[in-house]
């Protein structure tokens, strides 16, 4: 069962591909997993970075609640922290981009 | 990027779309430059307190930042955070392109900030105290020797990420937004909901036109806010990153506290 399952994912996951080559026009059989990496990368980094970002600003709203007079200062770091998790996500989708558009590997 | 993305309205021949609207937005940046300043008055009005109050805002930053030492590197930062916080905003005017989200402006603005943030240690610390950072805020003792070597890489390598990160930082944003738009945008157009409701079936009439309705206000009521948001928030950290970078150069070693400079 479990085998069959894990046939059908395969198939599922090559078919593109498979289809891709039979085409032969654009010749390569990488473009469709590059597709298809692209999404899933994409969907794990937004996921981790929101889940970081979350955290981030979890406690950071927590220490403003604690000491309100330094909120300024406080809401500056949080934001630069902020900026710096999402650029990790934001490395993700240029990779992402450049699978896509650039296509470094046909 | 074509493929999605519609290009720009207004094009000059033979000239990338990025470097025509930079020089849109210097010439925006300039003329309120010149129009704001052209009768300086004692008691600032309109346009020139305007442009007053922006520069001081600027120079709070640089005061919290920085310090007081800060206020000479006004002119690089201000530069590089009006000309971020315009081109961001010039994409967001359908029909025209923005100059930031291209990869080449962004590593412009990032490698003056890299090059200049080197410089500005070399000039008030002297080559070989700036070099001295680099390995490190231990004191110089034999048996600190191996640490010390080891931090050598660790930097080089960490301050050769700044530049990259600072431009993919800007770029990435810019453009994810602008796909984001662009998607919006055909889903609701003549190629997606609109045209379902145009096509005459009666499903498609309810469907379609609810659905490019609710996507309407959706793209105008909310994406489009939080693209302006991100817009400010992008530019407010290119330079808040940049004062961190010239704050990092110009301490000084012996003061003891290593202030953690983010990459």
């Amino acid at each position: 069962m479990r085998r069959s399952l894990g046939l059908a994912a395969m198939a599922v996951l090559v078919s593109p591909a498979l289809a891709w080559a039979a085409d032969g026009a654009t010749g390569g059989w990488v473009g469709p997993f590059a597709v298809i990496a692209a999404g899933i990368g994409m969907a794990v980094a937004a996921g981790l970075c929101g889940l970081g970002q979350g955290r981030a600003i979890a406690s950071a709203v927590d220490a403003m609640g604690r000491q309100p007079g330094a909120a300024a200062r406080i809401q500056t770091a949080m934001i630069i922290g902020l900026a710096l998790i999402e650029s990790l996500a934001i490395y993700v989708l240029v990779v992402a981009i450049i699978l896509l558009f650039v296509q470094p590997i046909k | 990027m074509d493929i999605i993305e519609h290009p720009p309205i207004v094009r000059l021949p033979g000239i990338p779309d990025h470097v025509t609207y930079t020089w849109l937005v210097m010439l925006i940046l300039v003329g309120l430059a010149v129009v704001g300043s052209r009768r300086p008055e004692l008691v600032p009005r309109g346009l020139q307190n305007f442009l007053e109050v922006v520069l001081e805002q600027f120079i709070t930053l640089i005061d919290d930042v920085i310090g007081p030492d800060g206020r000479r590197y006004l002119p690089l930062i201000a530069t590089l955070g009006l000309f971020v916080l315009v081109g961001n905003l010039v994409s967001l005017v359908p029909g025209f392109a923005g100059p930031t989200a291209n990869l080449n402006t962004t590593a412009a603005c990032a490698l003056v900030v890299f090059v200049s943030y080197h410089w500005i240690g070399v000039r008030t610390q002297g080559v070989g105290a700036y070099l001295n950072h680099f390995s490190g805020p231990m004191p110089w003792s034999l048996g600190m020797i191996p640490i010390k070597l080891l931090m050598i890489p660790i930097e080089t390598i960490s301050h050769l990420a700044r530049p990259l990160s600072l431009s993919l930082r800007l770029f990435g944003n810019m453009t994810g937004g602008h796909i984001l738009l662009a998607i919006m945008f055909f889903l609701m157009g003549l190629d997606g909901l609109l045209g379902w409701a145009l096509s005459g079936s009666a499903v498609g009439i309810v469907l379609g036109g609810l659905g490019s309705l609710i996507t309407a206000v959706f793209t105008i009521g909310f994406i489009y806010p939080l693209k302006i948001l991100v817009s400010f928030l992008q530019a407010f950290i290119f330079v808040m990153l940049t004062m961190l970078y010239i704050a990092g150069a110009i301490e000084h070693a012996e003061h003891g506290e290593h202030h953690a400079v983010p990459v």
